[in-house]
């Protein structure tokens, strides 16, 4: 399977991609995208079978490339992993049709409980 | 309007121990110990909250330390950082904290980007904002501290 992970922070996608290694997720490919107008393009272009983006990033925020995909008629799987969490941010990402949110700070242990039920 | 809601010094205290334990003390070997007095450091990363809480979250270190911050965020030797990304690491670690400071404050507060800063032994200071806690410590034998400043009251006077 193909996980496009977006996030402005160049230290930040690469602690995501160590930690999926880490809770096992370590044979799928992982694409990367630096800022949300990036993220968008490369569902199109990449085909991901799993986006994990950031909440607050630049040119489009991870909501906004939510919002975006779905109303282009996208389906991939979308979930976040941000350091800011509030209720309302909770309700836009499930009203959005976020899969899940996860907070930084997080352990491997947090990425097995949330990923594996979709990457199997 | 101003608001009650004030992360507090055991807010910022939880927030950075998670911190640790998820980064910079994996194993539980190298804790952040605290200290009295607020250290000298050279490298000072902070994000700015504005809205219905308006401060500064500060993250600060020797260079030292910056520099094992660095290497164990990246899973690296300290030997191999490069400035890049000690810049990098330090504006994430405030990322998080800043984030996470957020996250307790009224829905309209909005978080900044980074800002990285090499003082050199130096410090920075915010003008009309007042120091409101400290997490102050040895980590690595190193200095680190870690900050809240909150704007003041400019209707309220002070001094």
């Amino acid at each position: 399977m193909k996980i496009l992970v977006a996030d402005d922070s160049r230290v930040m996608r690469q602690i995501v991609t160590r930690t999926l290694r880490q809770a096992g997720f370590g044979d799928h490919d992982v694409v990367e995208a630096a800022d949300g107008r990036q993220a968008f393009d490369a569902v199109n272009a990449e085909a991901p079978d799993l986006v994990i983006s950031d909440w607050n990033m630049p040119e489009m925020t991870g909501i906004e490339v939510l919002n975006a995909l779905r109303a282009g008629g996208s389906r991939v799987p979308f979930g976040f992993v941000t350091s800011e969490c509030t209720p309302q941010m909770q309700q836009a990402a499930q009203d959005a049709g976020a899969l899940f949110f996860i907070i930084k700070p997080f352990t491997a242990d947090r990425f097995t409980e949330v990923f594996t039920p979709i990457l199997g | 309007m101003s608001t009650e809601i004030v992360p507090t010094a055991q807010d910022l205290a939880d927030i950075v121990g998670q911190v640790w334990s998820s980064y910079l003390d994996t194993e539980g070997t190298d804790p952040l110990i605290p200290i009295e007095e607020s250290p000298s450091t050279d490298i000072v990363a902070s994000v700015s909250i504005t809205g219905g809480w308006s401060g500064h979250v500060v993250v600060s270190c020797s260079d030292a330390a910056a520099k094992q911050a660095a290497a164990a965020f990246l899973m690296m030797d300290a030997t191999e950082v490069s400035a890049d990304d000690v810049t990098d690491v330090l504006g994430e670690l405030a990322n998080i904290v800043g984030g996470n400071v957020k996250s307790m404050l009224p829905a309209s507060s909005m978080v900044s980007l980074p800002q990285v800063v090499n003082v050199s032994g130096g410090s920075v200071r915010w003008p009309a904002c007042v120091q409101i806690c400290e997490l102050a410590g040895v980590w690595r034998e190193e200095p680190v501290s870690i900050a809240m400043w909150q704007k003041t009251d400019l209707a309220d006077g002070n001094g």
